[in-house]
């Protein structure tokens, strides 16, 4: 299985924890990630370029697509806000007159998005390609009794007619299932696919961490010793302003907040400082010594 | 207590025009509506509203004509005059207000076909014109010196010498009962479509506004004429616009013949609704149908169309029929869907008792007489909603203020307290299903002396049952168990001047059809039937159709 | 068809301070709705139990509850979509962001007083014309799309700024806004704009589509918020961190191809911003120790004038 990588923004900027454990946990299982056909990708907009000028965003997206098209590889991503945008993008250019109008741009650099490149997430390319029980036999350290919650971020979740969940029912539930897989118990909680408060932590940070201290409070609330996320921009908020979240609620939270390859990964049996899990803002001791002491 | 010049009862479309017209007056207003005011039975409406507008060609008297004829000859004409002559003019201040009609080519408003007429007169806003016009009122109302009692409950009206001096109303989420006296009042509660079952009327519409004027002594009119709307469909009821036909699509029978050659080789499917209702009927009695239905086949105007003026039908079709009219006929049959009856009025709303106005479809002026045309209706609750707001609010300024006590509260608190009281007995929810099947089994399209006696007695036995009804719910905080109970209460009312009229209209006119009596009887029966109580009884009055310069002539489609 | 109902009842006069669960199991047709099941519940076995509803084909907009912890219209929501044979129970809540008032009751009162506020009627500065105003068939389709909004409270339900913050005018307000400002008709743009542009108006929404996601008339509450932002912008109200992050946002990809997270929340706010700057260097200091501050020159992709250009090409007109 090999994929032509989006890594995004943020996993190689601010969140390269996210980025080296991803590099891996595809190692481990056998997923071949093509670094280089995706280098001269742009950022996806991220819904805020899409918020001035769609059909801009849009095209940035076609750009990409179009780069995947020509390597012959599948797309894989590994952040919920590039997933989303890039799927409601491929939602729109579906309408074959406006993907004619987008791809004109882009003949300058001789691209063309055909329509076919779908990227995806490795949370679904996990469950989609390689399959959850196959999946489950690579796992050589399960999390037997951590209680760990869900946290998808809108993207993967919303608006729910672009994301596949129709033919790919599963997508809905995605992250339990992973889960589960890996050993680990799930904390389920009402905030799982609500907003982290990350896009409008400059606007309202008020606001911005209330949601993060809702969030990791009643996920606590479930028996919760972490958290994990496929959203980097999730993580930003969840972990990076976590003690401002902390501060503001007046109360302890110390949740630590992982990316999804960093669960996968410590179950697969990665050292967790491969994993960089020592590079949050919040310790990740308390994870990584209560998996110490499981058989 | 509370102090007002004019309340209004009711925030649909009649509500808040009079309301919004007497507080232009200068009047200080109140509305008290059981619902918040854009959850009003207004918004069913979907097709548009109609207005000859002179600028494009159109005038009024085709339209009143058009009206008088669907009418079968039964609407007064004075008053079909005024509501024609005044369209133009409604339509254009809604226009103002901000309704998003849509347009023409020329950025002018466009117009659709609809039934019963000869010139396409219908200015829509897609599929949900009611609902657009009703919002665009209350987005009025809120910025208006009106103030509006939301989720209050209307239990009685008050007389004093027999003008109409205020009324006494619950505030749903305490259950307190309050007096509130004003020197007028005008009721705009809309119609009683619940009474049948299956209806395309909201749960909301048990006609205790009509009941109120009976109890209070003021004429019901016309009760015997009950709209069956040509297409519903059959789960639910719910209403497939007769836009869908006035865009074009077909009526098929179960051999995929447009069976309305045979019925109105003219108009076709746009046939006035009582024709094209009966003509169903028949096909479908006559082994025609499918399953209880005929087919609305919309196919053929394609996708975009449907999206831009159909879009809330497709959706219904789907949700409700699981057909999406793109791609499948949708069974249709019709459905009980307006009263023509209602509170005698006259052009300016008052009703029989000084102080009492009502419009809308509470009312009956006589604009719709024995069939009303689509896209009248919204009209009618704008021109006669609005004129009954300025008659009052120039009426009360001649009056005093009435010298009534929170004493009216306390009796009806004494009342309703006694049937909380009861600790055994049945519960409404059955009585109210009986009344309604009885009445859509004896007084829908086609009726007879025989069936409407058995539901003249049928309804002998639901009153009875009514009177020992139990309410469950003891408590005050939004009580919605009391307040069905007492809905259920107006309309045994309502139900009782239908049959009452039904059973003396000895002919076959508009929605009245009778198949013992098939034939329209000008020399008897060109007439209104007023039901009014007199010592606790109905009382039966003939009034003499307003025939201004259309003499009544054969009906043809 | 058999269905177990969920129902989360609260009764204000019993001096139970919390809502407590109840569950009726009932028979119903393979094309009943939620609506249909609540219905038969109380005219058939609990008369007391609350709830609103009327025209049961969803345009009143009074039955909107949570079904499943997903807002939605009870009268459109078919039970034999939610049950199967395995599970055959469907969870009933009242909307959220709500007060509750009983049962499936809540009090709508803030969101009307929201949509009061936005002042909800088209303002002109001269008297209309005679007869009607001339506009575009496209104009007012426009308008529709925003108009079929039913005012059923779902997006307010399920918003997640209105869940920390009741202020926010939220997603319904803010939709019915747009339909002013969308209106070739209403003179009174600059007054609104001014009026949005300030905190808990459009720059608050998160983005996070929930509304978007349960409108049942598919009014797209979210969409035309941006569409807000984007008039804001237009206008000149570029004050705003909203705008500056919107406008920074867009000249880093269009120079870089890619985010620079330092760059971002330092150009938002300004570089002299003492205040805002203090309040993010520990946060930047914690994330440089932990070896992951993002880098301060900026780093491009390569090829990353192409992106300028489609910038330029893809000017919006």
């Amino acid at each position: 299985m090999k994929y032509a990588f989006y890594p995004g923004c943020v996993s190689k900027g601010a969140a390269p924890e996210l980025y080296r454990a991803t590099i891996e946990v595809c190692k481990k299982l056998d997923i071949e990630l093509d670094t280089e056909t995706m280098e001269g990708a742009s950022c996806t907009g991220s819904g805020v370029l899409q918020e001035k000028n769609e059909k801009l965003g849009d095209t940035l997206n076609a750009r990409t697509f179009a780069m995947g098209e020509n390597s012959g590889l599948p797309i894989m991503t590994i952040c919920s806000t590039c997933q989303g945008v890039m799927s409601q993008a491929r939602s729109r250019m579906a309408d074959l007159e406006y993907r004619e109008s987008v791809n004109s741009s882009l003949s300058d650099e001789n691209l063309e998005y055909k329509g076919q490149a779908e990227p995806r997430h490795l949370l679904w390319i996990i469950i989609e390609d390689i399959g959850i029980e196959k999946f489950k036999e690579k796992i050589v350290k399960p999390l037997t009794g951590l209680k760990i919650a869900p946290f998808y971020g809108c993207y993967i979740v919303r608006p729910s007619d672009v994301l596949g969940f129709g033919e790919n029912p599963e997508r809905k539930h995605s992250l339990e299932m992973i889960i589960e897989a890996v050993g680990a118990e799930v904390a389920d909680f009402p905030g799982k696919s609500a907003c982290c408060g990350f896009p409008i932590l400059t606007i309202n940070e008020k606001n911005s961490m209330k949601m993060v201290s809702n969030h990791t409070l009643s996920a606590k609330k479930e028996g919760a010793v972490a958290m994990v996320t496929p959203c980097p921009l999730c993580h930003l908020n969840l972990d990076g302003y976590q003690p401002t979240a902390s501060k503001q609620v007046g109360q302890p939270i110390d949740l630590p907040i992982l990316h999804l390859p960093q669960l996968i990964g410590l179950a697969l049996g990665i050292d967790p400082k491969v994993l960089k899990l020592n590079q949050h803002i919040i310790n990740t001791e308390s994870v990584v010594s209560a998996l110490a002491l499981t058989p | 207590m509370f102090d007002f010049d004019v309340i209004v009862m009711g925030a649909g479309l009649a509500g808040m025009r009079a309301a919004l017209a007497a507080s232009q007056n200068g009047s200080k207003v109140a509305v008290i509506t059981k619902v918040y005011p854009v959850r009003s039975h207004s918004n069913a409406a979907q097709g548009g509203i109609n207005a000859a507008l002179t600028d494009r060609g159109d005038n009024w008297e085709d339209h009143a004509f058009d009206t008088i004829k669907g009418s079968d000859y039964l609407a007064d004409q004075d008053a079909v005059e005024v509501m024609a002559r005044e369209a133009g003019s409604e339509v254009i201040n809604m226009e103002h207000m901000g309704a998003a009609f849509n347009r023409d080519d020329e950025g002018r408003l466009g117009v659709r076909a609809f039934g019963g007429q000869r010139e396409a007169r219908t200015f829509f806003v897609a599929d949900f014109t009611g609902q657009a016009l009703l919002h665009v009122l209350h987005e009025q109302v809120l910025s208006s010196g009106v103030q509006v009692f939301e989720e209050w409950f209307v239990t009685t009206l008050i007389t004093e010498e027999e003008r109409c001096v205020g009324l006494v109303a619950m505030d749903m989420r305490t259950g307190e009962l309050h007096v509130m006296r004003s020197k007028a009042v005008i009721i705009a509660s809309g119609g009683v479509g619940r009474v049948f079952e299956p209806s395309t009327n909201a749960l909301i519409c048990t006609g205790d506004g009509i009941s109120l004027a009976y109890r209070a002594g003021a004429g019901i009119m016309d009760m015997e004429m009950v709209q069956y709307h040509p297409t519903t469909l059959k789960n639910n009821g719910a209403l497939m616009s007769e836009a869908a036909r006035g865009e074009g699509a077909y009526l098929l029978n179960a051999e995929g013949e447009r069976f309305m050659e045979r019925y109105a080789p003219n108009m076709m499917e746009l046939a006035s609704r009582d024709v094209v209702s009966r003509s169903e009927q028949t096909e479908i009695n006559e082994g025609r149908g499918i399953d209880g239905c005929v087919l609305l086949d919309a196919r053929h105007l394609g996708e975009k169309l449907i999206n831009e003026r159909l879009l809330q039908i497709r959706q219904l079709g789907i949700d409700f029929a699981g057909k999406d009219m793109v791609t499948d006929p949708v069974p249709i049959r019709p459905g009980m869907h307006y009263i023509m009856g209602g509170i005698k009025t006259d052009i300016d709303g008052l009703t029989s008792v000084p102080g009492l106005y009502a419009a809308g479809e509470t009312a009956c002026v006589s604009v719709h007489g024995g069939n009303r045309l689509g896209a009248n209706s919204l009209l009618d609750t704008l021109v006669f909603g609005r004129r009954s707001g300025e008659h009052a609010s120039e009426w009360v300024k001649t009056q005093a203020p009435a010298s009534i006590d929170d004493t009216h509260a306390s009796r009806c608190l004494e009342e309703i307290q006694s049937l909380l009281d009861r600790d055994s007995g049945e519960m409404f929810g059955q009585i109210r299903l009986d009344l309604g099947q009885t009445m859509n089994k004896h007084l829908a399209v086609y009726r007879d002396q025989k069936g409407m006696e058995q539901a003249k007695s049928d309804l002998a036995d639901l009153k009875q049952r009514y009177a020992s009804v139990m309410v469950q719910d003891k408590n005050k905080i939004f009580n919605t168990n009391l307040i069905f109970t007492l809905e259920l209460g107006f309309m045994l009312d309502c139900a009782e001047t239908t049959i009452i009229g039904a059973l003396e209209r000895k002919e076959s006119r508009g929605a009245h059809t009778r198949t013992d009596m098939p034939e329209r009887d000008d020399k008897n029966w060109l007439k209104h039937i007023v039901v009014s109580q007199s010592n606790g009884k109905p009382k039966i009055d003939y009034v003499p159709v307003n025939i201004t310069k259309w003499q009544p002539q054969e009906r043809k489609y | 068809m058999h269905v177990d109902l969920n129902i989360a009842r609260f009764d204000p006069e019993s001096g139970e301070k919390k809502p407590y669960r109840e569950e009726f199991n009932i028979e119903v047709d393979e094309t009943s709705t939620v609506l249909d099941g609540l219905i038969k519940i109380r005219e058939e076995v609990d008369g007391t139990l609350g709830l609103r509803c009327s025209c049961r084909s969803a345009i009143c907009g009074s039955c909107a509850m949570r079904v499943n912890g997903k807002a939605v219209l009870a009268c459109n929501t078919k039970i034999s979509d939610l049950v199967s044979d395995e599970n055959k129970s469907i969870n009933v809540e009242p909307v959220g962001n709500m007060k509750l008032i009983k049962d499936l009751i809540v009090e709508f009162d803030t969101h009307w007083q929201k949509i009061k506020a936005i002042e909800p009627w088209v303002k002109t500065d001269a008297p209309p014309p005679e007869a009607e105003y001339i506009a575009s068939n496209e104009s007012m389709m426009e308008l529709i799309g925003v108009m079929g909004c039913i005012q059923c409270g779902a997006c307010v339900s399920d918003c997640t700024v209105l869940a920390v913050d009741e202020s926010f005018l939220g997603p319904a307000a803010l939709a019915k806004a747009y339909r002013f400002l969308a209106d070739p008709r209403d003179d009174a743009n600059n007054q609104r704009l001014k009026d949005l542009n300030e905190p808990a108006g459009m720059w608050d929404c998160t983005r996070c589509m929930q509304c978007v996601e349960v409108c049942p008339k598919g009014v797209d509450p979210m969409g035309r918020i941006m569409k807000l932002r984007d008039f804001a912008m237009e206008a000149g109200y570029k004050n705003t961190t909203g705008a500056r992050h919107a406008e920074v946002f867009s000249d880093i990809i269009k120079n870089n191809g890619v985010l620079n997270e330092f760059w971002l929340p330092v150009k938002t706010f300004g570089m002299f911003n003492i205040p805002e700057m203090l309040k993010l260097a520990p946060i930047g200091l914690k994330a440089m120790m932990r070896g992951k501050m993002p880098p301060i020159f900026y780093e491009k992709i390569p090829g990353s004038k192409n992106i300028t250009k489609l910038f330029e090409k893809t000017k919006v007109v």
